[in-house]
C-alpha cells in the first residue's frame, strides 16, 4: 500500500504559506532571544562573555534582545488575528485544543514504546506531541511576556506591584528561558528533525505515506470527505465584513500594547549624574 | 628673629673659617683611607669632610629661626629631638647629604624667591635614595597638576617632612606598619581637608580615627600611593566594584565584623552588576549608566547600611539613591534591588519561591521529555532490528 504512495506521491497541504511565514518569524525571534538572553543569565561563563563581546557588548546585546522580543510580539499578534480569522470566519475546527484523548494518546505511545501496548496511537491533525509543544510555547510566551514587561518597565511595574516582583520576574524569565531552549532542543529537535526530518513546515506539504504514519485520523477524515468545507463565497464575504473591523480594532489594540511595552517609561537616565568627589549631596551627609 | 641678626661680627668670620678649615682638613686626611670607600648604605662609614649634624644644629636648633626668600620667610629651625627620631637621622644621614649646596657658613645665596619654589627645588634630592617612589610620583595626578603649572600640587616633602618623617614600613617586612596607616588620612588632609571631613564621619574613617582600627581602608588603599591616579576617570569608576571587593570579599577581614563576603557575587548576579561586569571587561574606559558601589554607598561618606539617617538598608534612604538614575521611581521600587541578599524564605521569599519552582519544574519537564524520547528511540531501534515497520 505504501509502495504505491511512494510511486505516485499524493500531497496533502499541511501548512499554508502564512503559517510557514509565522513559523519562520518565531524561529528567528526565538533563536535570537535565546542566544542573546542566556549570556545575560550566565555572565560568568566564558562562552557567554565571548558571545556578548562578539555582538558588540552588553548594551548592543540587550538592544538585539529587545528587537527580537518586539518581533515575537508582532508574531504573537499576527497569530492571534489569524486564529480569529480561522475560527470565526473560516469556522475551522479548533484542532489544537487539548483533550483527554491527547493524554490517552501520550500514554499509549509511551506504553507502545516500552512494549506494553500493541499499537501506536492513531492521531488526527495535531498529535499529542505537537499540541504539547504548542501549548508549552503559549505558556512560555505568556510568562516571558509578563516577566519581560516587568524588567523592561520596572518603574511602571512597581507602581502597582511589590518591588520584589521585579527580581522575581528576572528569576522566572531566566528559568523559563532555560526550560524553553532545552525543551526546543530536546522535544522539537527530536520530534521533527532527528526522528524524521519533517519538512512540512517549510514545503507546506506532506505525502500520503507521512500522513498515514503521523496523522492517520486526519487522512481518514479527508478521504471520507468528512472534512469541514470552506464556507461558500457569499457566507465568507459576510463573515469577513464582520470580522475585519473587529480584527482592525484588535490589531490597533495589540499594536498599542506593543508600543506601550516599549515606551511606557524612561527607566533610567542615559548618563548618571556624577557623584561629587567630596560627598553625595543628596544623602544629607554634607555639612 | 632673623638669621641675619645671629651672624657673628664680620671680623670674626675669617678667623673662624680658617680654624674650621684646618680642623676639617686634618680630620679628612686622618680618615682618608676609609672615606675612599663611599658605600651606598646609610650606615656605612661616611665621608667625614662633611660637617656633621651637630655642627648644623648648633645654629639651626635655635627657635624661631627663619630665612627671607623674596617677600616670604622660610622657617629654618630644626627641632633636634624630632630630627633625632626621624628615619633619616636614625639611618645616619647628614644634613648636607640633602642640602648639598651647603658646606660652610655663610651659606650660599638661595636663588628662588619664595618658599614653595624652595621646596620644589628639592624633589630631585629625594630621588637619590628613593628612586622607585620618585619615579612612581611621575605617573601621579599630583605630578600632572604640577606639570600643568599648579605649584601647590603635592611633592615628596609635602607628605614626608624629611626632618621629622619616621619609619613607615616594617624594618624586615617592608610593609606599611599599622601605626603608619593610622596617620595616612591626616597627611592627605593637609590639602584635601574637605574630603577628610567626610571620611572621618564615614564608617571607614570613623573606625580609623576613633577606634584606631587599621583594618579599614585609608586614602591610599583606594587611591594608591605615589602613583595616585585620578579617581574621576571612567576607568576608575568602572573598576570600583573590584576595588571594593578586594577587602569586601576577604573573609579574613570581613568575618571579624560579621560582614557578608557575598557582596560582589550578589552584585554581579543582579542586573546592574551583570551589566557593569560584562561592560567593564570589554569597554573599561567607556561610561555606563549602571551604578557601581559608590553610586549607592557613597564615596568618602560611606555609612553603615543600618545607619538611621543615611543607611541605605532603610528603604526611604535607598529610594533617594534609586532616583538619581531612575527619577520616576516610587516607594516600591527599591525592593526591586535585592540588597545583596541571596533569596531565602526570610529575604525575598517570592524570588526564592520562583527559583525553587524552576529548580524542580525544569528537571521534571525535561526529564519527562528525555524519558519519552529515549523510549521512542528504543522502540525504533527495536522495530528496525525486528524488521517491523514503525506505525
Amino acid at each position: 500500500m505504501s509502495k504505491k504512495a511512494i510511486d505516485k506521491p499524493v500531497l496533502y497541504e499541511r501548512f499554508p504559506l502564512w503559517r510557514r511565514i509565522e513559523h519562520i518569524i518565531m524561529v528567528l525571534s526565538f533563536s535570537t532571544l535565546g542566544l542573546t538572553g542566556l549570556p545575560q543569565k550566565f555572565p560568568d561563563s566564558g562562552l557567554g562573555i565571548a558571545f556578548v563581546q562578539g555582538l558588540g557588548g552588553i548594551e548592543n546585546l540587550r538592544t538585539i534582545h529587545h528587537v527580537a522580543a518586539i518581533v515575537m510580539m508582532f508574531g504573537t499578534a499576527y497569530h492571534l488575528l489569524y486564529m480569529g480569522y480561522s475560527v470565526l470566519v473560516l469556522r475551522d475546527r479548533m484542532s489544537m485544543l487539548p483533550s483527554l484523548q491527547d493524554a490517552k494518546d501520550g500514554l499509549q505511545a509511551l506504553l507502545y514504546n516500552i512494549g506494553f501496548a500493541k499499537e501506536y496511537p492513531k492521531m488526527g491533525r495535531y498529535t499529542f506531541e505537537e499540541k504539547m509543544e504548542y501549548w508549552a510555547f503559549v505558556w512560555g510566551a505568556a510568562v516571558m511576556g509578563a516577566t519581560g514587561f516587568m524588567m523592561w518597565n520596572p518603574i511602571t511595574a512597581t507602581k502597582y506591584l511589590p518591588g520584589e516582583f521585579v527580581p522575581a520576574a528576572k528569576a522566572a524569565h531566566g528559568g523559563e528561558a532555560v526550560l524553553a531552549v532545552l525543551a526546543i532542543i530536546i522535544w522539537h529537535m527530536y520530534g521533527v528533525h532527528i526522528r524524521r526530518f519533517n519538512k512540512a513546515m517549510f514545503t507546506g506539504m506532506q505525502t500520503e505515506e507521512e500522513m498515514l504514519h503521523e496523522h492517520p485520523l486526519e487522512l481518514e477524515e479527508i478521504k471520507s470527505g468528512r472534512m469541514r468545507h470552506k464556507p461558500d463565497p457569499k457566507t465568507l464575504r459576510k463573515r469577513q465584513l464582520i470580522y475585519f473591523p473587529i480584527a482592525a480594532i484588535l490589531a490597533i489594540a495589540m499594536l498599542g500594547g506593543i508600543y506601550g511595552f516599549i515606551n511606557t517609561e524612561e527607566t533610567a537616565l542615559k548618563t548618571i549624574p556624577p557623584i561629587s568627589v567630596t560627598a553625595t549631596p543628596e544623602n544629607g551627609a554634607a555639612p | 628673629m632673623s638669621l641675619r641678626k645671629k651672624i657673628p661680627t664680620p671680623r670674626l668670620i675669617p678667623t673662624f673659617s680658617v680654624i674650621l678649615g684646618l680642623v676639617i682638613l686634618v680630620y679628612a686626611l686622618a680618615s682618608f683611607p676609609t672615606s675612599a670607600q663611599a658605600a651606598p648604605s646609610f650606615s656605612a662609614p661616611r665621608q667625614e669632610d662633611k660637617p656633621n649634624n651637630d655642627f648644623c644644629l648648633a645654629c639651626h636648633q635655635e627657635e624661631g629661626l627663619d630665612k627671607t626668600l623674596g617677600k616670604e620667610s622660610l622657617p629654618v629651625t630644626i627641632n633636634p629631638t624630632e630630627f633625632g627620631n626621624s628615619v633619616h637621622s636614625k639611618e645616619g644621614l647628614l644634613c648636607v647629604d640633602c642640602h648639598t649646596d651647603i658646606s660652610d657658613y655663610p651659606h650660599p645665596d638661595v636663588k628662588v624667591k619664595n618658599v614653595r619654589d624652595f621646596t620644589l627645588s628639592f624633589t630631585e634630592t629625594c630621588k637619590e635614595c628613593h628612586e622607585d617612589q620618585y619615579l612612581k610620583t611621575h605617573d601621579s595626578v599630583h605630578q600632572k597638576a604640577l606639570d600643568e603649572g599648579n605649584k601647590e600640587a603635592a611633592v615628596c616633602m609635602d607628605c614626608h617632612n624629611p626632618h621629622t618623617q619616621t619609619r613607615l614600613t616594617g624594618q624586615t617586612s617592608g610593609e606599611l606598619t599599622p601605626a603608619a596607616r593610622l596617620h595616612i588620612p591626616e597627611t592627605c588632609a593637609k590639602c584635601h581637608d574637605d574630603i577628610y571631613a567626610f571620611y572621618k564621619e564615614s564608617v571607614h574613617g570613623n573606625a580609623l580615627t576613633e577606634e584606631g582600627n587599621t583594618d579599614v581602608p585609608t586614602c591610599i588603599d583606594c587611591h594608591g600611593v605615589h602613583n595616585i591616579q585620578s579617581p574621576t576617570t571612567v576607568t576608575f569608576r568602572n573598576s570600583t566594584p573590584f576595588l571594593c571587593a578586594k577587602c569586601h570579599t576577604d573573609s579574613s577581614i570581613m568575618d571579624k565584623y560579621g560582614i557578608s563576603t557575598n557582596v560582589l557575587d550578589s552584585y554581579v548576579a543582579d542586573f546592574h552588576g551583570t551589566t557593569v561586569k560584562l561592560f567593564e571587561e570589554q569597554f573599561p574606559d567607556q561610561p555606563t549608566n549602571k551604578p557601581v558601589c559608590t553610586d549607592c554607598h557613597g564615596v568618602h561618606d560611606i555609612s553603615k547600611p543600618d545607619n538611621p539617617d543615611t543607611g541605605i538598608a532603610l528603604r526611604e534612604n535607598l529610594l533617594v539613591k534609586c532616583q538619581r538614575c531612575h527619577p520616576d521611581a516610587t516607594a516600591n521600587f527599591p525592593d526591586a534591588w535585592m540588597s545583596h541578599y541571596t533569596p531565602s524564605p526570610e529575604n525575598f521569599p517570592i524570588v526564592y519561591a520562583v527559583n525553587l519552582f524552576y529548580k524542580f519544574f525544569i528537571p521534571a519537564v525535561l526529564g519527562g521529555m528525555i524519558f519519552y524520547v529515549l523510549t521512542d528511540i528504543y522502540r525504533r531501534i527495536l522495530n528496525r532490528i525486528k524488521g517491523v515497520k514503525h506505525s
